[in-house]
Formats: C-alpha cells, structure tokens, sequence
C-alpha cells in the first residue's frame, strides 16, 4: 500500500532530463501518468529510488499534425486529449477508440499515451492500433535520437528497446491516405474500466471501385506477448475484391497466428475463438467504413 | 384466508379518512433521505476519515504464504525495534472466541495456532503512522508448518480423515441437519412430472464502497472503551468485543459514523474492529485499523457457494407434490453465520408457492477459504435460483407457460406452510401479474429471435427474523421517541443506517405516527450508549422491527398530548386526532390547536415527553404441521412478514462472443406500504444490478494453494454503469394488515429473482439450459458448440 521513500525530480527541459537520467542512470524510473508505475510501487513491486516526472518537459508532450506529413504526439500527451482530440478522430479514428476504451476517465486523464507503450503490457490498447497505423516512436537520449517501429520498440511482456539514459519522447504516425479507414474493437468481461481479454485493430483501404482491397492491415493486442501484426491478413485480402467469405477466411487465419495464454482473466481457447469474431467482424465494419470514404 | 383477501380496493370508500388509518400523509412520500445532502457534498464523515488527538495506526500482518498451516513461531522483535513502532499483538493474547452465533462462535481476533485462508491475520502492530506500521508488519518473522489446503467442499469431507481445519469438526462439517415434512417418497409415487437437476452457485462478495475501518480509544483512567466502527450490527459487535476484551458491554460503547455499505459483508465483527480495540487497550491511546481493498477480499464474508441436487414434482395438473432438496455449503474457514444460512437454504423450498410435502438434507463444510456468510438475501438466492429455473423446465415439459405454473402454485396470503411457517398477507400473483403484463412476456417467451430471449422468475424474503442469534427473547427492536421545545422530535435507537436508508424511514414513521411532518424529525442511531437497543441490519428486519417501536412509543406521546389539549380546548381526548401538526377534534372542527402550542404547553406544565415502544416478533414453532413433531432448525426462516417480487428480464446473447446483455428489466414488487417509494426503487435497482453481477462475472477466484488471484476490482468485475439494463421497477398496491403502517421488506426481496430470471432467459435466446452461476461468456460458447454438435447428430443415425 505505501511507497518507499524516492526523490522526486521535475525537470522543465529534455536537457535537464537528460542530465538527471545519466546522473541518476538505473535508480531513477520516468513518471509520467503515474497510473501504472505508482500501483507497481504500491504493490512494492518495484521500489526505485529516483522518479523523474517529465511532465513538465513541453518538448515531450501534444499533439502536432502536418496535413501530408502526418501526424506526432508527444509522449506525455494524456490518454484523454487523445481521445477527445478532433483531428485524431477524423485522421486516426482507431487510435481515438482505442483510447476511450482506457481504464476510467480518472485513469484516462492521468495515463499518458507513452506510458500506454513503455509499460508494455500485451493487453495495452493505444499501442495495437498504433501498430496498425504503422507509428514509430522516437527514443531520445543526450546524445541523440532513435527511430524504430513501435513493434519493434515493444520486444515482449514488460521489456522495452530503451537503453540507459534514453527516453521515449514522442510517437510518429505517417499521413493516411485520404481513403484508409481504421477501426478497432475490443472484448472483456464488461465494457469500462475493462482489462482486455483480446483486442484488435484494423486499417484498410479499398481501390476506386469500392471492392477490391487496395491495403489492408491487421493488428492483435493480448494474444501474444507484444502487438501481433498478421502477415495472413495482408497476404489473404490484398488486390482481391472484398466478400464476407473472404473476411470469414482471413480471419480464421489470424486464429492460426495467435498465441494467447489463459489467466485469471480468460482462457487461451476463448481468446483463440474471439480472436476470429472480432477479426471478421472487424474487417466487415472497416470494409463497409471504406466504402463509405 | 384474511379479511383483507376480499378487498381489491385499498383506498376504502365511505370511511373517512380521519378514521382510516391507511391514508397516510408522511409515509409514502418520495422525500429526499435525510443523509442524502451531506453524502452529497462529500462531507459525511466514514470511520476512516476520523482522527483523534494522540491517534496511532494499527496493521495486520497476514499469512500470504499459505491457506492453511501450523503457526510454529512469531517473532516481533524486529518490528518492535523500528522507530516508531508502540506496540505488537499475536492472536494468544485474545484468545477468546467469537462469531455472530454463540453456539459456533469460533474465531479469534488474530490466528491461534494456525491459519485456515489465505490471508489471516496473524499478528498487528500500532505505529505513529500506518507507513510504519505497515513497513513492521514485514519485519514480523512468522514461522510455519504447511497442512493440506482444502478448497472444495467434497475434497474438505472426503479427506477429513486425512486433515481436519477445526479440531471439534472431526468431518471438517460445520453443521448439518435434515428437515423432513410430509411424506416426500409416496409424493412422488403419485407425480405425473418429475424433474431432477443438480445447481452449483459462485463465490461472489458484497463489494462494499468502504473497507472496514475502526478505531478504539480506551481510557485507562476509567476503563471505559469507545469504538467507531464501520458496522450494520453494533449490537452484536458490542457483545462480542465483551466477549474477546474480557469487559462488560456497560464499559463498551459502540457508535456508528457513516457507513458506506455492508449488504450483509458488514453484519458480523470485523478483527480490525478487535485489534484496534485490543491495542487501544494495551496503549491507552486511540488506534485505528482500516483495510485495503486487498485485506478486505481476503477476509469477507461473502455468499455461499452451493452444490444443490433437486427434485421436484408435480400432479398431472401442475400442482407441486413434492419437493427433495440436498445442499453441500462451502463454509470457507470459520463459521460466522453458517448455521443460519445453511437453515435457510433449507426454509427457502417452502415459500413462495404452496409445498406439502418436503425434504431436505443440509450440511456446511470448512474449506480454506475465505468464510462465508450473509451477503443480501441469505440462504435465498441459492435456493431460488434453482427452484425458480425447474419450473421454468417444468412449465416447458407439461406444454403451459412459466407464468401460468407460477401463478398455480402460488401462496396466498394466510397461508401456513408445512413447517408452520406463516405468511400474513402476499400479493405475490399480483407481482406476477403485472411484470409479466408491464413486459409483454407472454407475447415475447419462445417467440423471440435466436440470441435474444426474455426469463421469469419470482422470490420473496423475510422481513426480519423471529429469533435473536443467542437465546433471548427479549424485544428486537426498542425506539426512544423524545419530544421537547428545543429539538423537537428527536428519534433514538441504535439502529444501524448503512446506506439502506432505515433513518429516513424512521423520521418518515415517527412523523406519521406523531402527527408532524418529516422535516419537524431528528433521527439518532447508531450508538449503543445513545439509542434504545437494536439488533442490528440483517435480514431486512428494520422497516417493520423500528416501525412497530415507533408506532408504540408515539401512542403514549400522543395519548399525552391529547389529555393536555383536550384540556385546553375544553373537548374529549379520545375525541381528537393528530395530523399535520394540528390537533383537532374529529367530530367539531372548532376545536383546532397547534400541536406545537400543546408541546410547549406540557413542557411548562409536566416536562419533555419520552416514552419507548418495543417491538418483540411473534413466535412460532419449527414443526411438520401434520405430525406436530419439532424439526431440527426449523424456525429459521419464520419472519412476521414477508416481501415478494417478480422478474422478467430481457436479454441479448452474443452467440459468436458469448457475451450476455441484460437489456431491460420489469420488476413488480410487494413491499407492503412503500413508506418512501424513491428509496424503494433505488433499493430494487440496486438489487437487481448487485445479483445480475453475480449471475454474469462476479467471482473470487483461488489457485490450487488457495491464494486469492483476483483481490481487486481490477479483476474482480463488479458491473458498471455501462452495464446499466433499462429498468422498470413497480410498487404493487400492497399493504400488510398485521404489519406496522402495512410495511414490509424490499432491500433483499428483488435479489432473489435475478440469477433464474437471466437463466431463463438465456434459455429462451439460445435453447440452452445452464444449472451454474457465473454463467461466463466461455460457458456459453462452449454450450452452444455442444448444442450444435449434438444437432448434427453423432453420425450412427440415433438422431
């Protein structure tokens, strides 16, 4: 229930940041919405000895869009403001889903997008359809920066590609093109303050004549230990006109790519059957949304 | 039958209506509760929110290495040398043993010896800050010796031989009983439809909002002990603190501050309640204890998982025949209140239709877990879950409809069930009636699209009990009414307001039964010192016990006020009445006084006003009403009235996810006179959403050791505002003769139909029977999978 005893560190600039991180090196962890980190110290689960709050830090946090470059947020941007944010909705409208399925409003205007990735749990929801957008992150240090997928960023349950002295600073999502849709779509137990036994985040898009895909991307989140981009998806419906016998095929494929594990939460086996529900209802909702556009 | 069997027509014409005692003015009004602003604002003050001058904090230290083990050793000298570290305590220092029913009464404040479940406390510490006390709890070096952890109620008794978790239950069985009436057998002989089917129910808990908090403060100059604790049975509390502190209940004072829920979880001590006091003691300082969410988990008393094998019959009209019932309790580690629970599984087959010949066979078993025990609507919802699904499948086996069955066989009011269980007055049909109209269910059952289906079910619940939980057969309920110029009304007893209301209640019944109005009422409860004696809330006993003590103690008050303004206004006493805050003769209107002029008048002249009601249940023997013969637990269950309702749910089937929606529920109930109809409503949708949690997802859950893997209400799915089903809850004119103001239950009533309404209803949408709560999204699927299987048939062409 308490916290060890820890120094609290604010720092205004990623200068002054980065100067505690390489002062402070492995007794310090970041606090960003805290909403992880604070339950994981309260569990004496880990007990560190600095915190550095970079909430502070402006560089690291909003959200900045470039009609044709795309779109960056910063790391300490709040689950909510993604959420609510108009243009997130109308460019990346999975992501702003995604985020309102987040814990509860307490925890979605206190929980940061970055801390949504760094904390790397496989049942996380931003990260899944930030995969599906195809999002890098940025990782900074002192002496330099770091790009990568954010899969790549993410390398199994609870590990991170950071090394000491890095941070992670903002995400990087491309422009869309005009006729991409994104959807995503979740299952738990009930629908708030939900821990998600399997979810799912789908970008597609369709060629002029409203049929045949023109690219398609399928992501798992909770079936594997990191967001689980289905290479079958893509393989199966790419250049083929669009059917639900199609849509009941592919996504029977991703039942083969999943790997879930059972816990307190669900069992593998009911992960593997929602893993198909949700796949091709999934793809049948971004279908119709695309032929919308 | 009754005389009030033949009137349809509450509202009596031609009888004036300063003669009808029915017309009410304060009672059945829909006022805001009188806690209600102060909750609002955030300021009502809960146990946990207390500070005293010189307070310190105590903490359990709990076994999380084991379910069940020896203790060998306990070493506090660790936790005694950190700084700020005042005072330890093991379980040997308070050895006394307590529990809400004397007879079994068998915990200790802290384990003796050994620990039964998972997280028992085992020691505590007081500290200056609870950080510290926390940091000591870890520095407790505690050695032991692991035992054979029973989880499961058969393994418990198959292996008692092997291992027992209570010396004196040398068959790890807490109690058992068998209650024959009739003759169940030759029943049966004559039955044209017979149905056997075996239930297993969850291990749900109550989920109040506010852990359990207490803090002590004992005086070491004049022994006195005062306890604020977060408690429905101060009562009860007070008498075992005697019991385990060793100190008469005069020198003990209990007072309740806010409470923030207990649906049952709250209605038996607490061991923060004994260890706060104990250390209290030991320091001469106030100490508080208050629980994590965890701590609460691990010692709540939630509801019974039940194993229950069943047969019912019926005659080739419908008529239930007999009734053969078998229930396997999981006690959980100690027996709290096991006896009664189990005894009311047992009562439960009599009511609410008409039974007349019936068996059952009860036993509770120790397992190493959490104990159970009253959670809303004890030893109800087990019972009925089951009773109210067999003849949903009975209806369907005779070709008639649910409705139709249930309306066959229900009680009727008068009616004297076979184990003398006597129920006044019931409009139960007409609960029936009205959800299945307001609902449109016989339009819809059966004939709705696969995946959405509509369920019935009724129940009922005692409102109040006979007995007291120790032999005494002294009144249950005592009210002090007080009247003076500078309060006013002043209400006392030592109720317990949990959140349930009872206070808002009370000030709208004594201001019925006084003459005044809601507002003119101050409400005193929860203090044993304060207010007349009370036994607590449990068993939705309050409404009617402190109702029938309000309309006593207000008759003297009345009969006072009466003398003193017959006097003044020149006219008989016996000819006035007293309304509105008016006193005015019935027959010459003339002769009107202000009621507060006569308060003030006897004042001056006599002094304030006091008198005290009681109010004691009647008594009734636990016999086979045919052979006259007494039958072991048989009075459990009898209550001075009972509530009814009525369920129709309405729900959607995911058939590809399993998911369950509950969409829309019709609640008809019977609650006797809705003294404030707002509250009624609240409490029936709170009952509704709290067993639509337990039908659906709500369940602790243990790994094979024993250990608790989901203490929280991260994983511990409670169901949420999102969860929501539209509600229609109605009143049913009802008033109950016998009763004080016609009052009856209504907070554990509307509980009861809940599991076999969505039950049924899953049936209807997707033809699938299940005998098992939570019915879990997995479950379904995996049903409906061997539904389809067994349709394509296995291939040899059986069909």
């Amino acid at each position: 229930m308490f916290m060890n005893q820890f120094e609290y560190f604010a720092p205004k600039t990623p200068g002054e940041a980065f100067e505690l991180m390489g002062r402070l090196g492995s007794k310090a962890r970041i606090l960003a919405g805290g909403t992880e980190l604070v339950i994981l110290m309260k569990d004496r689960i880990i007990r560190p000895e600095c915190l550095i709050d970079i909430n502070n830090i402006e560089e690291f946090k909003g959200i900045k869009y470039e009609p044709g470059k795309g779109m960056v947020i910063g790391a300490t941007t709040k689950i909510a403001d993604i959420q609510y944010s108009e243009i997130v909705k109308r460019k990346y409208y999975a992501l702003a889903d995604a985020a309102g399925e987040i814990g509860s409003s307490q925890v979605r205007h206190m929980g940061t997008i970055g801390g949504n990735s760094c904390n790397a749990s496989p049942s996380a929801e931003t990260p899944t359809p930030l995969v599906a957008y195809g999002a890098t992150v940025v990782v900074s240090s002192a002496t330099g920066e770091r790009e990568m997928p954010l899969e790549e960023f993410i390398q199994g349950v609870r590990m991170i590609d950071l090394k000491e002295g890095e941070l992670l600073t903002k995400f990087k999502l491309p422009e869309p093109s005009p006729k991409l849709v994104g959807r995503y779509a979740y299952m738990g137990a009930r629908d708030a303050n939900e821990i998600d036994f399997v979810n799912m985040a789908v970008t597609l898009e369709l060629e002029d004549d409203k049929q045949t895909v023109k690219s398609v991307k399928l992501v798992m989140g909770s079936v594997f230990i990191k967001p689980l981009i289905s290479t079958a998806v893509t393989a199966l419906l790419t250049g083929q006109k669009f059917s639900d016998e199609l849509a009941a095929k592919a996504a029977e494929a991703t039942q083969g790519e999943a790997k879930p594990i059972t816990d307190v939460r669900a069992s593998a086996e009911y992960r593997h059957e929602i893993v198909g529900v949700l796949a091709r209802r999934l793809l049948k909702e971004a279908f119709g949304a695309a032929q919308e556009v | 039958m009754g005389a009030w069997d033949q009137r349809e027509n509450y509202v009596r014409e031609g009888k004036p209506s300063y003669l009808d005692e029915r017309r009410f003015t304060q009672v059945g009004r829909s006022v805001p509760r009188i806690d209600g602003p102060a909750k609002a604002k955030g300021e009502s003050i809960y146990t946990a929110d207390m500070v005293l001058p010189n307070m310190v904090y105590g903490k359990i230290k709990r076994c999380k290495e084991y379910a069940h083990a020896k203790i060998k050793k306990i070493d506090c000298s660790k936790a005694l040398a950190l700084p700020g570290v005042l005072a330890v305590l093991t379980g040997d220092e308070a050895p006394n043993k307590w529990g809400i029913v004397p007879a079994s009464a068998n915990e200790t404040a802290l384990a003796v010896d050994k620990v039964r479940f998972y997280g028992e406390g085992v020691a505590a510490v007081a500290a200056i800050d609870e950080e510290t006390a926390e940091a000591a709890c870890d520095l407790i070096e505690v050695e032991y010796e692991p035992l054979p952890v029973l989880l499961d109620p058969f393994e418990s008794m198959a292996r008692a031989s092997e291992v027992i978790i209570h010396e004196n239950a040398p068959d790890n069985i807490m109690h058992k009983g068998d209650q024959i009436y009739g003759d169940v057998d030759k029943a049966f002989e004559k039955c044209e439809y017979i149905l056997e089917r075996e239930f297993k129910t969850g291990r749900p808990q109550q989920c109040y909002i506010e852990p359990m908090s207490a803090v002590a403060s004992y005086d070491t100059q004049n022994g006195l002990l005062r306890l604020w604790a977060s408690s429905q049975v101060p009562h009860y509390l007070h008498r075992q603190m005697s019991i385990v502190l060793e100190m008469p209940m005069s020198k003990i004072r209990v007072t309740l501050p806010t409470v923030g829920g207990g649906f049952g979880g709250k209605g038996e001590a607490a061991s923060s309640e004994f260890v706060a006091c104990l250390l209290s003691r030991k320091l001469g300082m106030p100490v508080k204890v208050t629980y994590d969410r965890d701590e609460v988990f691990f010692t709540s008393k939630g509801r019974h998982p039940c194993y229950m094998k069943w047969k019912i019959g019926l005659d080739k009209d419908g008529y239930i025949q007999a009734v053969d019932f078998d229930n396997t309790l999981d006690k959980g580690a100690y027996a709290g209140w096991g006896v009664v629970v189990m005894f009311y599984t047992a009562s439960m087959v009599h009511l609410p239709y008409k039974v007349p010949n019936a068996r059952t066979h009860v036993r509770n078993v120790y397992t190493n877990k959490p104990t159970t025990g009253a959670m809303r609507g004890l030893g109800g919802v087990q019972p009925r879950f089951a009773m109210e699904c067999m003849l949903d499948e009975l209806a369907e086996m005779m070709g008639i409809s649910p409705y139709e069955l249930k309306m066959k066989n229900a009680i009727e009011s008068g009616y004297t069930a076979i184990n003398n269980m006597y129920t006044p007055h019931t409009e139960y049909k007409k609960c029936l009636q009205t959800a299945v109209e307001k609902s449109g269910y016989l339009e819809k059952h059966g004939k709705l699209p696969f995946g959405k289906g509509i369920g019935l079910a009724g129940g009922y619940y005692i409102t109040g009990t006979a007995y007291t939980l120790y032999q005494s057969y002294k009144p249950h309920t005592s009210v002090t009414i007080k009247v003076d110029t500078e309060g006013g009304v002043t209400v006392l007893c030592a109720a317990a307001e949990i959140g349930q209301g009872c206070n808002t209640v009370m000030a709208q019944m004594a201001a019925e039964a006084l003459g005044v109005h809601y507002e003119d009422v101050h409400v005193q409860t929860g203090d044993t010192e304060i207010g007349s004696f009370d036994l607590g809330s449990f068993a939705s006993r309050l409404t009617y016990g402190s109702g029938y003590a309000i309309r006593e103690a207000a008759k003297e008050i009345n009969e006072k006020l009466k003398a003193m303004a017959g006097g003044v206004l020149g006219c008989r006493a016996d000819q006035l009445i007293i309304k509105d805050r008016k006193i005015y003769s019935m027959f010459e209107p003339k002769f009107t006084i202000d009621w507060a002029t006569v308060v003030q008048k006897y004042v001056n002249s006599v002094g304030a006003l006091i008198a005290t009601g009681h109010f004691s249940p009647p008594r009734r023997k636990g016999i086979d009403i045919i052979t006259g013969n007494r039958v072991q637990g048989a009075n459990i269950g009898h209550s001075p009235t009972f509530g009814f309702s009525c369920q129709v749910h309405e729900v959607d089937v995911d058939v590809e996810t399993g998911r369950v929606y509950v969409k829309k529920v019709t609640e008809a109930g019977d609650c006797g006179t809705a003294v404030n109809p707002m509250s009624v409503d609240g409490q029936v949708e709170g009952s509704i959403v709290f067993n639509m949690g337990a039908a659906l997802y709500e369940e602790m859950k243990f790994d094979a050791n024993g250990k608790h893997l989901n203490p929280n209400f991260h994983d511990y799915k409670c169901p949420t505002f999102m969860e929501m089903p539209d509600m229609d809850t109605n009143i049913v004119e009802s008033y109950d003769p016998t009763a004080p103001f016609g009052v009856k239950e209504t907070g554990e009533g509307a509980v009861q139909p809940t599991f076999p309404a969505i039950t049924n209803a899953i049936y209807d949408a997707i033809g699938v029977r299940f005998y098992e709560v939570p019915i879990t999204p997995e479950m379904i699927l995996k049903a409906l999978k061997e539904k389809k299987e067994k349709e394509a048939g296995c291939g040899c062409g059986c069909s």
